[in-house]
């Protein structure tokens, strides 16, 4: 069997193959070639496209809007993942504790990753609005703190969106680090017990390093999907004020699809991958090679 | 004897205490939704005066305003078109290949593996352009079978999942088919297909909530109202309500009222099956 490729055996098993490798084929390897050629010409839609060089990488690198998005994405995209990996693993320990409601919390807990990104921000918008109805200055002023800008200081800005995502998403990540924390057998615990190790001990040296295979894939999917966040900045800030939380999609889009600069939008894009690529298999490399050192 | 009884009275104490603050915790998480709620059933008067209180009489013309204002029905429909269909083609498509590549030794699926696999390293900003302008040279565009076809690329994350699951599928089953003279396409769908059905409930479940709650790409690729989906017509709704605050939040309801209604009735196998895809994936 090894070795040889039979057609006639092999027939059946390509067909089944073959959808899956046409769609994939077309919808994300082509383009994502399309994607590096015209990065290197002048192209706009009507014109015929000219070979430029690296004329549209100097132009990404020197507009400060691009640059200012690739940092905000960047600070998001590492904020983000931290912190709601700071909350959620202590929120899983505390769901693992076998009280009453824990149902109950569980399901509240995952609730706000039900609707949609873009309602959530919507929602947050109005809550966090600057004038007195915002219902969070409402609800400070109450405390005696004067109504704060949230979505108008820049600073602010960024802050308001890492809390709402961080809000949004650490109940599910939460519950990611669950079912992994329900999978570790219980004579650890046991054997711990008896060595005399308690409480955050316990924590130290068998909850957490037995999450390792979670905190991989959990990291992974908020690190992924923080990186690429469009919904969120859109409907919260619009990428305001000015640009303070405009991340690369959205000027990708701005460029690419509405000003038909496709030169400029791919190699905006192209950038972008080798930094995304960059990033993901850092982080894949480092987190399982933890994960081997740590079993 | 009583020792011991006050120690557990005090470890129940201490546990009532932290249930309390836990419960504390989840008003706090779910606030946004509860002043939701609460903004829709008054005036924006009533909204203006005192956000969080209770209405002091339930006002629905709200309800009534945003829900003439907006195509539910056409876009409800069209969302559950664009979601069921990817859903089938996704399954299908992903579930397949995962069974070959599985079940076959050759190099050659070895290396389609890691030619699918590297879509995960391609973030959808890389290929946004060129992927408008393909989509606009094969009609597609404001299409809603457009949107079907386009995201039959997305099937090698369902490949992904099934690929780690296959191997729990024992080969002999395979091996009986086949002495018993069914063909790969009949032993695939008639024996090996209904044992994959714990991942397909996670496939199902994460495609559901990330298709139903796509915004980018129908922004992207539909423009016509005919062909507007829950989340293009939530974006309008903004745009036109943008003063009357107590609308458009009804309308917000309406539009997350389906998933949350889905959510609520299957909330332990959404949670169950989502989190063990993804520890096992």
């Amino acid at each position: 069997m090894k070795g040889k490729f039979c057609l006639k055996v092999e027939f059946p098993y390509l067909l089944f193959i073959l959808p899956t490798f046409v769609a994939y084929t077309i919808f994300s390897i082509y383009p994502l070639f399309n994607s590096f050629l015209y990065a290197f010409t002048n192209w706009n839609g009507f014109n015929v496209p000219k070979f430029v060089g690296i004329k549209n990488f100097r132009t990404t690198f020197s507009d400060p809007v691009m640059i200012q998005a690739l940092s905000n994405t960047i600070i998001y995209s590492i904020s983000v993942p931290i912190l709601v990996t700071l909350f959620a693993i202590p929120l899983a320990v505390i769901l693992n504790s076998g009280m009453k409601t824990r149902n109950l919390q569980r399901a509240i807990f995952f609730f706000p990753s039900v609707p949609s990104a873009l309602i959530m921000g919507y929602i947050w918008s109005y809550m966090l609005n600057s004038s007195s109805t915002g219902v969070i200055n409402q609800i400070l002023s109450f405390f005696g703190v004067k109504p704060i800008l949230w979505l108008a200081t820049p600073r602010l800005a960024m802050l308001s969106l890492i809390i709402v995502s961080v809000w949004g998403s650490t109940g599910w990540h939460a519950c990611i680090y669950l079912a992994n924390i329900q999978s570790i057998p219980r004579e650890y615990y046991e054997a711990a017990t008896i060595d005399g190790a308690t409480g955050f001990k316990r924590f130290r040296y068998i909850t957490f390093p037995m999450l390792a295979p979670s905190m991989t894939i959990s990291v992974m999917l908020l690190l992924t999907g923080s990186l690429k966040v469009f919904d969120l900045p859109f409907s919260l800030t619009s990428g305001g004020p000015g640009y303070a939380t405009t991340m690369v999609t959205q000027i990708i889009i701005a460029r690419g699809v509405t000003e038909k600069l496709y030169g400029q939008a791919t190699a905006m894009s192209t950038v972008f991958f080798f930094i995304i690529f960059v990033i993901t298999a850092l982080q894949i490399i480092i987190m399982k090679k933890r994960e081997e050192n740590l079993q | 004897m009583t020792g011991s009884w006050t120690c557990g009275h005090r470890k129940n104490i201490l546990k009532a205490i932290g249930e309390i603050l836990m419960l504390a915790l989840c008003s706090v998480i779910i606030l946004p939704f509860y002043y939701l709620v609460v903004s829709t059933l008054k005036t924006q008067q009533e909204v203006a005066l005192n956000a969080l209180a209770l209405p002091q009489k339930i006002y629905l013309d709200n309800f009534v305003n945003a829900f003439h204002n907006m195509e539910f029905a056409h876009a409800f429909l069209n969302t559950l078109l664009i979601t069921g269909c990817t859903l089938v083609i996704v399954v299908v498509f992903g579930s397949m290949s995962a069974y070959a590549i599985n079940r076959r030794r050759h190099k050659f699926y070895k290396g389609i593996m890691i030619y699918f696999l590297l879509g995960f390293m391609v973030p959808v900003q890389t290929t946004m352009v060129p992927l408008f302008i393909l989509m606009q040279r094969l009609g597609l565009i404001n299409r809603l079978y457009g949107i079907i076809i386009l995201s039959s690329g997305s099937s090698t994350f369902a490949f992904f999942l099934y690929q780690g699951f296959m191997s729990t599928v024992p080969v002999e089953l395979d091996e009986s088919a086949h002495i018993d003279g069914a063909s790969v396409f009949r032993t695939y769908w008639m024996i090996i297909f209904p044992l994959l059905k714990p991942i397909t409930v996670t496939m199902a479940i994460f495609h559901v909530m990330g298709t139903w709650n796509d915004f980018l790409t129908p922004f992207l690729f539909l423009s016509s109202r005919e062909n507007s989906t829950l989340m293009l017509e939530m974006y309008r709704g903004v745009g036109e309500f943008v003063n009357d605050w107590p609308t458009m939040m009804s309308s917000m309801i309406i539009i997350i009222a389906p998933l949350v209604i889905f959510y609520i009735f299957a909330q332990r196998f959404i949670i169950e099956g989502l989190t063990s895809g993804a520890v096992k994936g």
